[in-house]
């Protein structure tokens, strides 16, 4: 290309800078909110960047991020998946029964030890990614009924487990408990909190999943074109049935975590938290509709959320008006997302002008 | 040619059946290595089956399928990719989502110790790219290809895989003149690489300078096959049709010379998907009169459904004049449509059509919940007049409309549209999926209508429909109206090389390349 050519085309490009600006600024929105509300609350209250409160934020982020990175591969093949909280409360649950029950074998009580309620507290929950799997991808149930169903029925399952009471003093000594066990969300490696390790290592493993392997290509073809995925013989069904085990599996980490940080388990743990994890992937950029979005966003999205509820408390925000906000953000951010969609499709004549250009 | 090791594949005695229809019936179709194996047919011939069967989408009941003296068992479209056989599919599957390189490795990723080897699958990707001349950049994202380069994308797939048998549905229905040409030169090399082709269209120019081996489908049965020389298009078209030439002589008597639906330089912009550059609608200009039938001809993506859309208020965004009755008729929404008195049948009945769930009397009534103050009684009296009027076969408005025939279903939504007494009646694809007898009883409705004032506007892909049921044709082919012809010119070669477009000798013959 000569000279002149250049020019000109620096010259296109200026014209649209504005456009291009604004649409890198909406891709980018969920880092952008965590900058300001990092701002926002490094003013208004002088205890937000204390190592205790970090301490503490880092904590909830870390149970935010894991629920949602599991989850965000369910929503990336286009599903969803309701049943998280209920699940890692029964996580947690089935820890703490063998942990202060043990298990009996032979008429007389035996204790495991902490492997193995981890193991069967993991395996309950993939039990219930299983079930939420095979009803999705075999028996064609909408996703959103089948993990409706799950939800209920895993709730209801911790309660009967507990008979709706609180396992307590988990972190006794054995062997009615472990303090093995409660270091798993007590202690601390580098100064940084266990469970935020954990949640890095989950990001990264999910991350490479996703991006590197067949699999991740697979979730995201799936999310994108279902036919067309089939017509490329993709395994649609295998595909998706592994995405609730991987978001069922990750919600069983998390109940164990809250188990061991309170050194207690609670039927009712976890309440909710299904929809702070669709908050979190929603705020990350990926699409309800499946396809689009990324891991990396679900672990930003569960940062906003987790920051921006406990600076609230930290303001002394009412109750109340925390869930106003954390509702405007969510609207906000999914509005934003169509924002985006619309400003890129009206960008597309440029794009593909380029396109020829190179 | 019929040396048996010049046959690549072989489709033996294929019959497929399903509820109520037998799409295929005791097909043979031979495929030749290393040519262009030319499959026609009308909509609904069983061209689509026969390909979702061979590239292992679709079981068959009863046949076998031979490649290379060998039975293929074709359970899943993996299957068939194994066996190198590989399709473009009429409409698109590309992923929207996924970037150049990673469509084309989509179920089939190039994998070392478990992760995806990019580097290898750009490579491919590119050198797959090349060959069909358009190396797109790998990371590019197919959202933002246009809908040519999507096609490419697709063979770039099959070319990837070392297949060695393409299958192409149709490759240029959404393809501009240049997009084509290079596909056709893509073609050329393909061939010249050893890779054997089945080409569907219904593009005769095309078929001619494309096509070695012709094979013609019609109700699910081959109907005649031929080789590059005998195939003329009047061999095309008669065989297609099965019936001699014939120009319609005979005249309906159009009453009025009013003029009822005046158009003038209709355009509407890119699709919405902004896939071509060009307009969809480009300067259309038409008029309907009192009580005539009016037939749009077309292939598939020539702007048909487009231009009925825009007419019944579904797609505003065009620029132009349209006048119902000699009035302005400002059209931003199917109920300024409506008021103007323009109505549309669509295309798709299950899909824009009917509501499943609801009655047949519910489904009728649902265009006039305008109307304030409607009795049931009244309602029921209304419906059952359209229903007697239209003679729709029901013992009970009550039952579910999905009770009733394909032909009567169409009457019902025939009844929806009259029920708020329009003018221009607009119908696309009037007899889709619709028996030969269903047909010509909404034949005989439409035109007991026209006779009553009603002006009529249908499209059509069937030749035999077009020049069945119109008073006057007009011809459409890449969102512009190209020829219009009368009862006497309405001839199936006429209509059919109006519709498709020639192209002249190309400057590569490929013929030159093959040997």
């Amino acid at each position: 290309m000569n000279a002149s050519g250049a020019k000109l085309l620096a010259k296109g490009r200026l014209a649209q800078s504005p456009a291009r600006l604004v649409l890198i600024a909406l891709r980018m929105r969920a880092l952008l909110v965590l900058i300001a509300l990092v701002v926002v609350f490094t003013i208004l209250s002088p205890d937000f960047l204390t190592a205790n409160n970090l301490s503490i934020l880092s904590k909830h982020i870390a149970v935010y991020s894991i629920l949602a990175i599991g989850m965000t591969f369910v929503v990336l093949t286009g599903g969803i998946d309701l049943s998280v909280g209920s699940v890692a409360g029964l996580s947690g649950i089935v820890a703490g029964y063998v942990l202060t029950h043990g298990i009996m074998i032979g008429g007389i009580a035996r204790y495991p030890g902490v492997a193995a309620a981890i193991v069967a507290a993991l395996t309950v929950s993939l039990v219930a990614g299983a079930v939420n799997g095979w009803l999705v991808s075999r028996a064609a149930v909408a996703p959103f009924i089948a993990t409706l169903g799950s939800l209920y029925i895993a709730r209801g399952a911790a309660l009967l487990f507990s008979n709706g009471k609180t396992f307590p003093g988990l972190g006794a000594d054995s062997p009615h408990g472990s303090r093995f066990f409660t270091m798993l969300g007590q202690s601390f490696l580098l100064r940084l909190p266990l469970p935020v390790w954990i949640a890095l290592a989950l990001f990264a493993i999910a991350a490479t999943i996703a991006a590197k392997t067949p699999f991740g290509r697979h979730v995201y073809a799936v999310g994108g074109n279902e036919r067309a995925a089939r017509l490329s013989g993709v395994r649609v069904p295998r595909v998706k049935f592994i995405a609730y085990l991987v978001s069922a599996l990750a919600a069983g980490i998390v109940g164990l975590l809250i188990a061991s940080e309170l050194e207690s388990a609670h039927p009712a743990t976890g309440e909710s938290f299904e929809l702070t994890a669709i908050a979190a992937i929603v705020l990350g950029g990926t699409s309800l509709m499946g396809g689009r979005g990324s891991v990396s966003g679900s672990l930003l999205g569960a940062c906003v959320i987790g920051i921006l509820a406990d600076g609230m408390v930290m303001l002394g925000v009412s109750e109340f008006w925390q869930m106003v906000v954390k509702g405007v953000v969510i609207v906000l951010a999914v509005a934003g997302d169509q924002l985006q969609t619309r400003l890129q499709a009206k960008l597309l004549p440029f794009l593909l002008r380029s396109n020829a250009e190179a | 040619m019929s040396n048996a090791s010049d046959i690549l594949l072989e489709a033996r005695n294929i019959t497929k059946r399903y509820p109520g229809q037998l799409a295929l019936d005791d097909v043979t179709f031979r495929v030749y290595r290393g040519r262009v194996n030319v499959l026609i047919g009308e909509n609904g011939a069983g061209k689509s089956t026969l390909m979702r069967i061979l590239c292992g989408a679709e079981s068959h009941d009863e046949g076998e399928i031979w490649m290379d003296a060998q039975l293929l068992t074709l359970g899943s479209p993996r299957a068939a990719a194994a066996h190198g056989i590989a399709i473009v599919h009429q409409e698109l599957s590309v992923f929207a989502n996924l970037d150049v390189s990673e469509n084309i490795f989509a179920g089939r990723e190039m994998v070392s110790m478990g992760m995806v080897n990019r580097r290898a699958e750009d490579e491919r990707s590119l050198s797959a790219l090349t060959r069909l001349r358009k190396p797109l950049e790998a990371s590019t994202l197919a959202s933002e290809l246009s809908l040519g380069c999507r096609q490419v994308l697709e063979i770039a797939r099959a070319l990837a895989h070392q297949s060695r048998l393409l299958i192409l549905d149709e490759p240029t229905s959404a393809l501009s003149q240049a997009e084509a040409e290079t596909l056709f030169e893509a073609i050329g090399d393909l061939l010249a690489a050893g890779l054997t082709i089945i080409y569907i269209s219904h593009r005769l120019g095309e078929l001619m300078r494309l096509g070695d081996a012709f094979t013609v489908l019609r109700s699910g049965k081959v109907v005649g096959t031929a080789m590059r020389g005998e195939a003329t298009r009047e061999w095309i078209v008669t065989t297609m049709s099965g019936r001699p030439m014939h120009v319609k002589t005979e005249r309906r008597r159009v009453a009025d010379a009013t003029r009822m639906l005046e158009v003038r330089d209709l355009t509407v912009g890119r699709g919405l998907d902004g896939g071509s550059a060009e307009p969809v609608l480009d300067r259309i200009s038409l008029s309907v009169c009192r009580g005539e039938i009016v037939g749009i001809f077309g292939l598939l993506g020539a702007g048909r459904t487009e231009l009925l859309e825009t007419l019944a208020g579904s797609a505003p965004g065009f620029t132009g004049d349209i006048a119902v009755d000699g009035h302005r008729a400002r059209l931003r929404s199917v109920s300024d449509a409506m008021d103007a008195g323009i109505a549309l049948v669509p295309e798709d009945r299950q899909r824009d059509g009917l509501v499943p769930e609801l009655s047949v009397r519910e489904n009728i009534v649902l265009a006039l919940q305008g109307e304030r103050w409607l009795s049931r009684t009244k309602e029921t009296e209304r419906v059952m007049e359209l229903v007697r009027k239209l003679r729709i076969e029901v013992r009970d408005i009550e039952l579910p409309v999905t009770a009733l025939s394909g032909g009567n279903q169409q009457k019902v939504l025939l009844a929806r549209c009259l029920a708020r007494k329009p003018r221009v009646l607009l119908l696309d694809e009037p007899t889709r999926g619709v028996d030969a007898n269903a047909k010509a009883e909404i034949y005989r409705v439409l035109r007991e209508l026209a006779d009553e004032g009603l002006s009529v506007l249908f499209t059509s892909s069937e030749i035999e429909e077009t020049e069945e049921l119109a008073d006057r044709a007009l011809v459409m082919r890449e969102g512009r109206i190209v020829a219009e012809l009368g009862p006497g010119e309405m001839t199936d070669v006429a209509l059919m090389n109006a519709a498709s477009h020639d192209v002249a000798a190309s400057r590569i013959d490929r013929r030159m390349l093959t040997t």
